[in-house]
């Protein structure tokens, strides 16, 4: 894995067209995208082609990357991740409806995870985490990593959806409040 | 005001809970305000460390493969990414999630000292949470394209996210037509019935490209109605149930990327139409893939060229007709 300030270099050689650049970016990224689209889309061939689209949209608008605002890798994945929400947002309700199996939280026995490389924002994000209520943890956790609109939330975890509105919401607040602006 | 509304319909956004609707709107307030966008931008930064919890995937090799063959053909540029960004949205338009009016308690933050134990926990569920699903999600089975407005009209159920300045959220049917606007489609007959079955003020016109837009409030009470004549390069706005300005001015906007800025289409009239001549630099493609917005501007519209007042409505098109044919019509 390359730095973030490699990556940052990358992205301004990108900016002005460097097709070699973007090469390394993507070797030095692919793999971390596609595990988190993955995680929301589900399905291989899905998460493909959300790959392309990504990749394709870092290409054109890395010149809008600003390193002042969001860390490279960040900024990737809120591409990616933007993508994949529209995506499963336009294809609605039907997935939980067709997929009675879906409706249980099937994801709760992870494999155990290599210990990872801790950013000081990572561990900031933790702490804060760390300060909610497990259930209310448990909701944001499931939201960012699965791709979960609050409906689904409510019927995954049989909660009722105005709860999970409200949980979320204070959470979030709490979290803007915890890490500072 | 900035305030906790929007804050959070940031931060939803970007943690990913809206539904297609809200996802609309937090798009055309990220045209709209700069300082809306920076909030999702703060975002995307605070809760994207998550990312690192999550196990990398190797892809297979032909996605470098299409990625490069594409990039051949595409060089890089700002207006044309955005654009490219927003072109892609417009396909959310087709479905949607129920959405209920929101109802927020709100609960000032707690403490802001981070602590140790806690964030260790997080971690833990944090890595739960991260981990690939157990069985293989069969869930996302449905052909991308299933249409259309169907899903759309009975699901609007009003304005989901408790916006302070924001009096309300409508939904805009646009519909690629080829046929008289009395054959707008049944299911957009259906909201606004009699409404809409009246034909346009404009019957010596034969068949061509035509945008049409409802734009609604409720699901029984359409606001405006539009129709953009692409070859006479036009757009008729039908006030139809639209409360009174009081003194100011609707503004009606046309929105085709985030780094271009909002285009004017004129105020909207106090009589029941207003005929506004399209920009003409935009071209259909823009118009399909465009947001259409109404902000409330002091009278006679905004000072600025730039919308000024709260945006009211906003509603992106989608390009086709419902592909079923029309039920019978009630007599």
């Amino acid at each position: 894995m390359l730095t973030q300030a490699e990556l940052v270099g990358l992205l301004a050689e990108i900016a002005k067209g460097d097709a070699a650049a973007f090469e390394r970016l993507y070797g030095a990224t692919r793999a971390k995208l596609y595990g988190v689209l993955l995680r929301i889309l589900g399905r291989p061939e899905l998460a493909d082609e959300v790959m392309q689209e990504a990749y394709l949209k870092v290409w054109k608008s890395a010149a809008s990357f600003d390193p002042a605002v969001a860390s490279p890798i960040t900024w990737m994945v809120a591409i990616a991740r933007n993508r994949a929400i529209d995506i499963v947002r336009k294809r609605g309700e039907a997935s939980i409806e067709d997929e009675p199996e879906a409706l249980s939280v099937a994801a709760d026995t992870p494999p155990p995870l290599a210990r990872r490389e801790m950013t000081e924002e990572l561990k900031r994000l933790l702490a804060c985490l760390g300060k909610l209520d497990p259930e209310k943890q448990r909701i944001v956790l499931l939201a960012y990593y699965s791709g979960w609109s609050r409906e689904q939330l409510a019927r995954k975890l049989d909660i009722p959806v105005n709860t999970i509105k409200t949980w979320l919401r204070r959470s979030l607040l709490e979290i803007r409040g915890c890490m500072g602006s | 005001m900035f305030e906790e509304d929007q804050e959070t319909l940031a931060a939803e956004y970007v943690l990913g809970t809206l539904s297609a609707e809200e996802r609309e709107h937090a798009e055309a307030l990220r045209s709209f305000d700069p300082e809306f966008d920076a909030a999702v931008k703060q975002w995307e930064r605070r809760l994207g460390e998550l990312n690192v919890m999550v196990e990398a995937v190797e892809p297979p090799a032909e996605v470098w493969d299409k990625i490069k063959s594409e990039i051949g053909v595409e060089a890089p540029a700002i207006a044309e990414a955005e654009a490219t960004g927003d072109a892609e949205h417009a396909a959310d338009l087709e479905s949607s999630e129920g959405v209920d009016a929101a109802d927020f308690l709100f609960v000032e933050a707690g403490s802001t000292q981070p602590d140790e134990t806690a964030g260790q926990d997080a971690e833990t569920a944090a890595d739960e949470m991260a981990a690939p699903p157990a069985g293989k999600r069969a869930g996302v089975e449905r052909g991308a394209d299933i249409v259309r407005l169907r899903r759309r009209v009975g699901r609007w159920r009003g304005s989901a996210i408790a916006l302070a300045a924001i009096a309300a959220v409508l939904a805009a049917y646009i519909a690629i037509s080829q046929v008289k606007p009395d054959l707008i489609p049944p299911r957009l007959r259906a909201v606004g019935a009699d409404l809409i079955a009246r034909t346009m003020p404009t019957p010596e016109r034969g068949p061509t490209d035509r945008l049409v837009a409802v734009l609604q409030q409720q699901p029984i009470a359409p606001a405006f109605l539009l129709t953009v004549d692409t070859q006479q390069r036009n757009v008729i706005v039908r006030r139809v149930s639209a409360g009174q300005e009081n003194g100011r001015s609707y503004e009606l906007w046309l929105i085709a990327g985030r780094s271009t800025p909002p285009k004017s289409l004129g105020v909207v009239g106090s009589d029941e139409f207003t005929e506004r001549p399209l920009p003409a630099s935009v071209d259909v493609d823009t118009l399909r893939a465009a947001t259409f917005a109404v902000s409330l501007e002091p009278a006679g519209g905004s000072p600025t060229g730039a919308p000024t007042g709260p945006v009211l409505f906003t509603g992106k098109p989608v390009d086709s007709l419902p592909a079923a044919p029309p039920p019978t019509p009630k007599t």
